[in-house]
This record gives C-alpha cells, structure tokens and sequence, in this order.
C-alpha cells in the first residue's frame, strides 16, 4: 500500500478509535468465545484419546464369575491381543470411606499413570490409590492404610498415586452423581495380598463344609490363587474392527461370561464423552450466536465506516486514484483490525475459556495432563471473520465506487420511499409527540442500522435468560429427583446374595421397603440387542413416578412394565406394545407388555413391580433398600455396603451444578459485554450519524434535555422489542440445548422462573440505558458551528 | 493560441423516474490552452456537470469533449483515471483534503497516483503554507486549507485546473489571495476553469462563458483582464 494512504488508514482509525475499539473488541470476543470452548472440548477429547492409547484402556470387559481358565479361553481367541483378569469389590477404609478395590495380576491393560511413587508390581505388597481420592485424605506415598473386607483386614503401604484409563468418573452407585473423592476412591493390589485364608472361607462356603481338613481331603493340591473369584477379564483387542467378533466369540466359549460390555458402554467412558458432546452442542449455540451477533454488529459498522467516508473516496477518485488502490486501501480497515482481533481473540480463548472450562473439568475428571487443544477450525473461523469483514469493505466500498466520482462527491442522504414515511402521518401515529414521530421515521430511515441494533440485543438477552434458565432448570431438576422421585431420607446399599434371614434382620431394623436393578438385555423385531435395565420396585411410596407434566403419579399396577417417556420415543413404543428381553447371565427370554410411561431425569429404562416380576417366576434379591430412620449417627450396619444420605446425594449434585455455575457465569458475562459493546456501538453510529440533525435542533432552541429525550427514546424502543422478542427465545434456545445437548440417559426440558425472566429484561435494558445515557452526553458537548458546517 | 480544449454538442441527460432531464443540452466550446477561463451561471444551468465532464468525474450523455489530443467521451473508466491522474487539478468549495493527513502528506498524496510531480516543498512555498507543513487541516482557516487543495492541485503539474467555487466558502480578503494563486498558475500556462455564479470575477478572466439552461449562453474573450487588485470585491 501507498505510505500516504497507509497513514491516512492509521490516522482514521486514530479519529475514529471508539469504534474500531468496539469492532475490535466484538470480533475478538466473538473468535474468543468460539475458540475458547472449541480448544476446551477438543482438548478434553484429545486428552483422553491420548489416555485412552497409550494407557491402554481395555476393548472389552468380560463380567461374570471368572477363573484362569476363562482367561486362557479368551487368551486363545483369534484377534485378542491380551487379557487380564481383576477382582473388583467394594472395600471400607478405618475411617469409614468407600474403596472400589481392585485385585490384579498384571498391569498392561488399562494401565496406571503414576503420579507418584512406584508402577504396578504383582511381587510388590502395598496399595496402589486414587490420586484424587489421595489428595482429599491427604494420603501419601509410604503411608498405610487399613483395607477392610469382609474378614480381610489389610494394612497397606501406599506404593503409587494412580489415575486408571477405567476410572475418568467414579461414583459410588448410579444415584450419586457428582463424585465424593473424599469418601470414595480406587484403590489397586496385587492378588498376592487377597489372604489364602478369606479364599478358603469362600471356597468352603461354596462347598458347605466347616472344617478346614475336609478341604484339605476334597482339594489335595490347593492352591487359594486358582480360587480367587475375579469379577471380570479386560480384553485388549488386536483390531478394533474385530471386536464384535471377539465378543461373539467369548460368548459362545466362556460359559462364566455373564456379560461383556464395550469399552464405549462403561460408565466412566460415557460420562466422559457426554460430557464432550454436550460441549459440542455448546461449541455450536453458545459461541455461534457470540460469533453471529458479534458479526452482524462488525459489518453494520465496517459499512457504516465506509460509507462515512464517501466524500473522501470521492476525492480520492478525482484526484486520479485507480478503483483498486481506493478498495484496497478501504480494505485495509477491516482487514488489519480483524486479524489482530482474531490473533488476541485466539489467543485469550486458548489461554482463559480453553484452561478455565478444562481446569473444571479436571477437577471432576481424574485424567492426567488435560489441555486445551487449538482446534484448525477455529482457524478457519478466523480466517472466515477476516474474510467477511474484508468482503463487506470491499462491497460497500464498491457500491460507493460505482458510482461516477461527481456523485461520490455529494453526500448521500438515506433513501426512503415516500409512501414508507406516509404511514407516519395517519392514525396512531399523527397523535404521537415529535421524538416518537421523529424516532419512527428514523428507524424507517435507517432499518438496517435498527435491525442489526435489534437483533445484538434479541441475541444477548435470549443468551441471558439461556444461562440463568440452564440453572433454573438443573434446580428444577434436583427437586424432582431428590424431593418427588426419591421420597426417603437414607438408601442403604445391600451385599449381594444375602439370605432370607440375613434380609430379614434388615427389615425388621429399616422396613422392607426396597428395589433392585436388573441388567437386561432387549430384542427388538429384527433380533438386534441392546443393554438396559429395569428397576424392579417393592419400594411403595419411597420410590415414586411421575407424568410427563412432573406431577406424581398412581402406584404402578402389576400387569406389565413402564418405560420412560424418552426411551419410548427414542424407540418409538406405544402403550399396550409388547417387549422382549432377557436379564444378563440367563438366556430366558420374556415378553412384557407397557402398561404405563413415566418420567425419569436421569435414566431411561424400564420399570415394574415386584409383583409382577414374580409373576414371571424370577426371583426379587434386593439391592436397595429406602428408610426414613435416622441413621445420622451409624457409620455400618451389617449386611449393607453403603448408607446414603439424602441429603448428601443432594449435595453431590449441588456441587454439579456450582461447576456449571461457574462456567455459565462466564456465558453470562461475555453476553453482558458483548451485548453492552453492541449497543454501545450502535449507538455511536446512531449518535454520529444524527449529530447534524441534533445540531440543527439546538441551533432551535430545543434543550440538551429534550434532544437527549429524542435521542434514548429510540434506544429504549429497540431495547424493549429485543426484550420481548429475546425472553421466549432464550427459553425455546434452553429447551433446545436440553433437549438435544444432554446426554440420551437424561430427560429433562426447560424450566425457568420468572425471576430468571425479570433479571434477564431489566438487565438487558439497564445495559441499554446506561449506555445510550452515556452517549447522550455528547449532545452537551455539540458546536453547533462546526457540527453544521462539518456536514455541508 | 491553440484551441486546448474543445466541446462540440455536448449533452448530458439524467433520468429522474420516467422523466429526463437535461443538465447539459448541446454545449459549444473551445478555450485555449493557458486561458484564465470562468464559466458564469445562475444555481441548477449546467456549471458543476460542465466542470465534471470536463475533469472526467462524469460522462456525457453525446457529443465530444476534446481536451489535448483526447476525446474524453471515448474514455473507459480507467482510461478516465489516468486522465484525472496526470493532467487535471480539481478545487472544490470545500477543499475535500484529507482530514487525517498534514498538509505535507496531503500535498504528497498525489505521488501515490502520478511520477510528474514537483517538488512538494517548492509548492507549498509558492502557496505560502511551508510553516503549516505538518498541521493538520482542522488547525488551519478557510484560506489555509483552500490554498493546500491549490498545492495538492498544482503538484502534479496539471494541463488544466478545474475549480468550483473555489472562493465560495471564503471572506473576501482570501479570496483575492486565492485567486492570485490561481492567475499564476495561468500565466505558468496552465489552463484554468473556474465556475463560479460570482460574476466580479469575470473581470479577471481571459474568457467568460455564460451558460444557462445547460446551454452556452455567451462565451466572450475578455479583451483587457483586470488585475485581481483593481478589482472592488
């Protein structure tokens, strides 16, 4: 470019620096917004494909009652690269906290990431623990630990703090949803420390024999390692391609496979990915509409820029600059504030919503080494933003070069057809004071300036009311679940095949109100199968079901299942319609019919009573049992594994809910700037552009006040009209990202108080206000001379 | 003299709706090259359409405008912006400089579209405005700026000047000085053209043409110009 011309871009941007601040800042927070959630939803998908590879997390994972012959049965398998076997139990610690305690003989699948200490051993005696729950108990390497489980009483030397591949999220069962590192952890041993004499007892058990001798006489050669009753084998498979195959392949030849679920179907996996895909969708709302509205502002402006400089490029035109050099030097304006604002916009994204978001989420999620990954698309976007600022100069500089330089040389004054305006003189509009007939007419004027001003601010408050209503609805949620759906004060977590008796004692103590889960499988008509459950209910009141308005409903009959309203519409099941399915580890297949749909927020399954299962002739072993005694002060009842608060269940959604808080306050507050700079700057355009106008009134005799009137007045209009078109926007968009955004287990839609709604409009409308009071200041300040004489 | 520039049945119609209008209608004329020129006009004969065809801001609806060896109605849009490059200064009412530009880079400006330029400290001597090199416009008077659009003008070493109104926004006493400015230049043998509806300077001009109507009403050589000081303003 030309060094004249070159100085007279930087000088007009100089003249004009409020408002190529306030593109600046609207190009740079919209690239920001858009680059920052993307480099933190590819960075948490980065990082985990990276923990998931070079950790090793298992292909497959076979469950089931399973033995070193499984192993080696699947070892043999075409395509399996590797397997091993791991006994998963539930442990206490001294202090009462929960372990998922883990018994393995080799660590190459799912393999550990040592923060600190030692890797896996099988020859080495100590714990190897959950680094999160570690840090919480202030646990070190070197400490000991006491284990307990059932008759094991483990004292152990912490030799690593590990994060597992297996492990991302972990709670302590499917109703907490917000880990408790604190009370809950993972601990990892070799099976060397399971004690030979706790295998006997379960071998002698098995065998229903008292006396160790007679052991001895039936099992000469025994060896407790060969009875050590491993809960599960993880596969690692050699081609990916070849799973299914593998997977049939297990099936058909260990019989002890109760079941085997892909990697992609475990609970910590999932959890995980949902989490990236709602981001997705929040990549796709949150910062489109930053980027949208940012952009329509940007280009209002840059058009505005340009045409003010009409007189100018006419001169340019007559003192013999070529077209090209006046477009290329037009250009230059859009074109080097949106690259600088794209590259600080990259940058901050990267460095403050990119490490923000992802810095939360590693606090949920144990995974090493998470970043924000800088995602080419975000490039791309850039790139696009620079191009569209740069394509807009050069149209709106070439509509203007169009014209012969004679014309160019004459202001242009905005055209209007007559008949636009006539509406103005009739009816309503004849009984309105000046200002309003005067502000009318300006916005029939200028109804591109309005509709880009109407639509920052439509955009602003719907995203308002967007995040505030997110929380609204989480609370919402929280309160069917822990105050509607669960109507007890404590759950207590039952061992596994626990005798009549056993249960009994339990009833006689908590009642027998009680449920339990079903892992199945449903068939559907073209014999494909799919993993669900059913919760079996004997749980009367404490348990309860609601419709699809949230209000509670009957007790459920005993004549069939219920399915909840999502699945059956992800399914497309219709009342009276017949399902086929088989519980996990028994090939008997049943056909129930729907009876009834219901509303769960959290799962989408099936449900019927234990009447009705009986009827089918299975057998109902509890897992759960509700109570409304107060357990407050008891830390163990015999036969139970866990006791859950209410109340602390509760509090580990809050604690779901203060992360998302904290990421929507920031939604909220790039909302609030960015919707503050639009009107802000739409102001400005509209203060300049009326300036003349207003000078002319002054030279009048009107008042600084009565103009300043003039001048808000349209302001508010187009603040109000935002108003009312951006609350129920705001709600359709949250509808919207709940619906489509959240994970499939969930199902809830938009729930949003008024107070949401009020905070949202009188926000958006002080926002509006304060600014256009700012800027009315200027009007004080007007030379009427020079203001006059600037225009002719 | 030789005949500069010459126009022959030169029209210019602008269509207002269904309407036509005719700004020019059929002008006749020649000036000389170096002549002292000022074309007279009430508001709305044709004066700023003539000076802009005549400066390749604007093209003519027929006949031919010749200035040199150019037939300007024959131009393309770039052949135009080269003409309006290298052989024409325009001054206008307002002076149109750039704002954000000193009075040096303005004058300076006109090396980003042509070679044959003068030395710009030579210029803004000639105009008096050498001290007010790096001032900015809106630091200077009426006068001042007028006589930077004169500097930008002549910079380029015009075959022809084109000035509207160049006095039109000044008080009388820099008038004088601008139009003073502008006879130099005439006498260097530049040919300038001034449209003015002030008919006291028609007694400084070599030549005089009155149009009206968009069509040439008079042209008259002036036989005994006045010097710009006897004249009563």
């Amino acid at each position: 470019m030309v060094i004249m011309l070159k100085r007279k871009m930087f000088r007009d941007i100089r003249k004009n620096l409020s408002q190529f601040i306030t593109i600046f800042l609207m190009i740079m927070i919209g690239i920001m917004a858009y680059s920052g959630i993307k480099a933190y939803m590819d960075g948490m998908s980065k990082t985990s494909d990276k923990f998931y590879s070079e950790n090793n997390l298992f292909d497959l994972n076979v469950m089931g009652l399973l033995n070193h012959d499984d192993l080696n049965k699947i070892k043999e398998i075409d395509n399996v690269k590797d397997a091993e076997l791991k006994l998963s139990v539930t442990a206490t610690t001294d202090n009462d906290k929960t372990l998922l305690l883990n018994f393995i003989e080799s660590n190459n699948i799912s393999k550990f990431y040592v923060f600190d200490g030692i890797d896996f051993d099988y020859n080495k005696s100590g714990v190897w623990l959950d680094n999160f729950y570690a840090k919480e108990n202030n646990i070190k390497v070197g400490d000991v630990i006491l284990v307990k489980y059932e008759t094991m009483q483990l004292h152990e030397k912490v030799l690593g703090l590990v994060n597992v591949p297996d492990h991302l999220y972990d709670t302590r069962d499917e109703s907490e949803l917000y880990p408790d590192r604190k009370e809950f952890g993972f601990a990892y041993m070799s099976t060397k420390e399971i004690t030979e004499d706790y295998i006997k007892s379960l071998v002698m058990k098995q065998l229903n024999i008292n006396d160790e001798q007679d052991l001895d006489m039936m099992i000469p050669d025994f060896d407790y390692k060969d009875y050590i009753p491993f809960s599960s084998i993880m596969v690692d498979v050699k081609n990916t391609k070849n799973r299914k195959e593998v997977k049939e392949k297990i099936e058909d030849n260990v019989e002890n496979a109760k079941a085997i679920i892909n990697r992609e179907d475990t609970t910590s996996y999932i959890t995980y990915q949902g989490e990236i895909d709602e981001g997705k969708t929040y990549v796709g709302v949150f910062s489109g509409i930053f980027l949208f509205i940012a952009m329509l502002s940007v280009i209002t402006t840059m058009t505005r820029v340009v045409k003010n400089q009409r007189v100018q490029i006419g001169t340019l035109k007559a003192l013999g600059f070529s077209n090209n050099k006046i477009l290329f030097h037009y250009i230059g304006y859009g074109f080097w504030i949106s690259i600088i604002a794209s590259i600080v916009g990259l940058i901050l994204g990267y460095y403050i919503i990119g490490n923000v978001f992802i810095n939360l989420e590693m606090d949920f999620f144990e995974i090493p080494n998470g970043h924000p990954a800088m995602n080419i698309s975000s490039y791309y976007i850039s790139i696009a933003v620079i191009l569209v600022v740069s394509i807009i100069t050069y149209i709106t500089g070439r509509s203007i070069l169009r014209e012969n330089p004679a014309e160019t040389l004459r202001k242009k004054i905005p055209t209007i057809k007559g008949t636009a305006l006539n509406i103005t003189k009739k009816g309503f509009f004849k009984k309105l004071s000046f200002s309003s007939k005067w502000n009318v007419r300006d916005i029939l004027r200028n109804r591109m300036r309005t509709f880009m001003g109407l639509a920052g601010v439509v955009g602003c408050c719907a995203l308002i009311v967007c995040a505030l209503g997110m929380l609204d609805s989480m609370n919402f949620f929280v309160k069917l679940q822990f105050e509607d759906l669960y109507n007890f004060d404590y759950k207590l977590n039952l061992k596994e095949n626990l005798s009549s008796n056993e249960l009994q004692l339990i009833y006689d103590q908590y009642g027998s109100n009680t449920s339990k889960i079903l892992g199945i499988e449903i068939k559907d008509k073209n014999g494909n199968r799919e993993s669900n459950n059913i919760l079996v209910t004997d749980a009367n009141d404490y348990l309860r079901f609601v419709d699809n308005k949230n209000k509670i409903k009957e007790k459920p009959t005993d004549d069939g299942v219920y399915v909840t309203y999502k699945l059956a519409s992800t399914k497309g099941y219709k009342l009276g319609d017949k399902i086929t399915w088989h519980i996990y580890g028994d090939n008997t297949y049943y056909t129930s019919k729907i009876v009834g749909f219901n509303k769960d927020p959290q799962n989408q399954n099936i449900s019927m009573t234990r009447n009705y299962l009986e009827s089918l002739k299975i057998e109902y072993k509890p897992d759960s049992l509700y109570t409304n005694n107060d357990l407050s002060k008891i830390k163990e009842i015999k036969n139970v594994e866990t006791i859950q608060d209410i109340n602390s269940l509760k509090e580990g959604m809050t604690g779901m809910l203060s992360m998302m808080k904290t990421m929507l306050v920031l939604i909220i507050s790039i909302a609030v700037l960015l919707g503050g700079i639009i009107i802000y700057n739409l102001g400005i355009l509209s203060y300049t552009e009326k300036e003349y106008q207003f000078s002319t009134l002054k030279v009048l005799g009107f008042d600084d006040k009565q103009i300043e009137n003039i001048f808000i007045k349209q302001n508010n209009w187009i603040a109000v009209l935002s108003i009312i078109i951006g609350l129920p926007l705001g709600f359709y968009l949250t509808d919207w990202l709940f619906k489509t955004a959240i994970e499939e287990h969930y199902d809830f839609g938009a729930s949003i108080t008024l107070r949401t709604y009020i905070i949202s409009a009188i926000g958006t409308f002080l926002v509006s206000y304060l600014v256009s009071k700012f800027l009315s200041k200027k009007i004080k300040k007007i030379d009427m001379v020079s203001s006059l004489k600037g225009n002719e | 003299m030789n005949k500069f520039i010459e126009l022959k049945n030169v029209k210019k119609t602008y269509k207002i709706g269904e309407q036509k209008f005719n700004a020019l209608d059929g002008i006749d004329l020649s000036i000389d090259q170096g002549e002292f020129v000022v074309i007279l006009g009430p508001s709305g004969a044709g004066k700023s359409t003539l000076l802009n065809l005549l400066g390749g801001m604007d093209k003519a609806t027929s006949g031919s405008i010749i200035i040199g060896e150019n037939d300007l109605v024959k131009f393309n849009d770039k052949q135009l912006t080269k003409f309006r490059a290298n052989d024409v200064g325009f001054i206008f009412q307002f002076y149109n400089i750039m704002p954000t530009l000193t009075v040096d880079e303005n004058v300076n400006l006109i090396k980003d579209v042509t070679n044959t330029t003068k030395d710009s400290k030579d210029v803004l001597k000639s105009v008096g405005l050498l001290k007010h090199a790096s001032k900015f416009p809106q630091e200077l008077s009426g006068g001042e700026q007028q006589r930077v659009s004169i500097a930008r003008a002549i910079m380029k070493n015009p075959k022809v000047l084109l000035c509207d109104e160049p006095t039109g926004a000044l008080d009388s006493k820099t008038g004088v000085e601008v139009l003073k400015l502008l006879r130099k230049q005439s006498d260097e043998d530049t040919t300038v053209i001034i449209v003015t509806h002030n008919a006291l300077i028609a007694d400084i001009a070599d030549r005089v043409i009155k149009i009206k109507n968009g069509k040439v009403e008079s042209n008259i050589i002036n036989k005994h110009p006045k010097n710009i000081d006897e004249v009563k303003w």
